[in-house]
């Protein structure tokens, strides 16, 4: 992804951090979906509509990380992270998911606030 | 009258269970460590007590998680002397007990986290049931996310053979997965069971 070169250079960073960014807007976008869903369909209430948003994106993307170190075995057994475009960080896996989970909170907390001024007004 | 003593026998067997695993553990920082857990599920639990009261069940499995994770934190995760019978017994590679503690995260606490969502959070009971996978997923995916935060800033060059994870890069993925299959099993009977009474 040229973008994420470009930021490299330009800030000195180690690696390509496109991926981080994909992963945020993963959980960013997708937890305003999920909510609404949640709310029409499985009876949930307010205060626990906040939460299980962010819930089903840490879920969905750790399934993801299991999927993905899966097929890396079999593709490329005892390669793992350097398979995956890692590039080279040993923890690559725990972070994409803090990344989801940020961008999840992120839209968590912009949608109570949001509600919370139609409320008031 | 058993259901009335229920919780005081269980939790006085469990208080009694701890006190002898807690004299000697084999490593007392890691014992300490370990022990953040279960003291912050005894808060979490004596404190919404009075205000929301699980069922008898719920509490059952949940000590029982916790008797498992006590042990661990008397011989740490690696030493447990269980995974060492197993693994000469069935010839395996490791001990496998930290992939066992990690199934029994999912297939004991499933019940537990659907009910308090069927009665705190008012979801609809198949719902429930697959909303309790995700979130013991989630939580499960977010315990490893501090682990990693943690050994990031404590020591980044060490990686991941600070957390004892017997020295294989699969490993994170692998109790995670177990965790899943753990409380996929038991989510899948209880939608066969959809009327099995929750208070």
């Amino acid at each position: 992804m040229p973008f994420g070169l470009s930021v490299r250079d330009n800030f000195g960073l180690s690696r390509n951090y496109y991926d981080r960014f994909a992963h945020g807007a993963f959980g960013f976008f997708l937890a305003y979906p999920i909510r609404e869903l949640l709310l029409r369909f499985s009876g949930i209430n307010r205060a626990w509509s906040f939460w299980l948003p962010t819930a089903i994106i840490l879920a969905t993307s750790g399934l993801f990380e299991i999927i993905e170190s899966i097929v890396a075995e079999i593709v490329a057994p005892g390669q793992g992270v350097k398979w995956l475009g890692g590039q080279g960080d040993e923890w690559d896996a725990q972070n994409d998911m803090l990344s989801a989970m940020v961008g999840a909170l992120l839209m968590t907390g912009i949608v109570s606030l949001r509600e919370r001024k139609d409320i008031s007004r | 009258m058993i259901d009335k003593y229920f919780l005081h026998i269980v939790v006085a067997c469990y208080l009694a269970f701890w006190i002898a695993l807690a004299i000697r553990p084999l490593d007392r920082g890691d014992w300490l460590l370990e022990n953040v857990l279960i003291f912050a599920t005894a808060a979490v639990l004596i404190s919404t007590y009075w205000r929301f009261r699980l069922s008898n069940l719920s509490y059952a499995l949940i000590l029982m998680f916790l008797v498992f994770h006590t042990i661990s934190a008397h011989y740490t995760y690696a030493k447990v002397p269980i995974g060492f019978w197993v693994k000469d017994w069935l010839h395996l590679e490791r001990n496998h007990y930290d992939r066992a503690i990690h199934f029994s995260f999912g297939f004991l606490l499933l019940y537990p986290m659907r009910e308090l969502l069927i009665r705190s959070a008012r979801a609809y009971r198949n719902w429930a049931t697959w909303l309790a996978v995700a979130a013991l997923c989630a939580l499960s995916s977010f315990f490893e996310i501090i682990e990693a935060v943690v050994a990031q800033i404590v020591a980044p060059d060490l990686g991941i053979a600070y957390l004892g994870t017997q020295g294989r890069h699969l490993e994170c993925a692998k109790g995670h997965g177990a965790a899943f299959v753990g409380a996929v099993i038991v989510a899948t009977c209880l939608s066969f069971y959809p009327h099995l009474k929750t208070k």
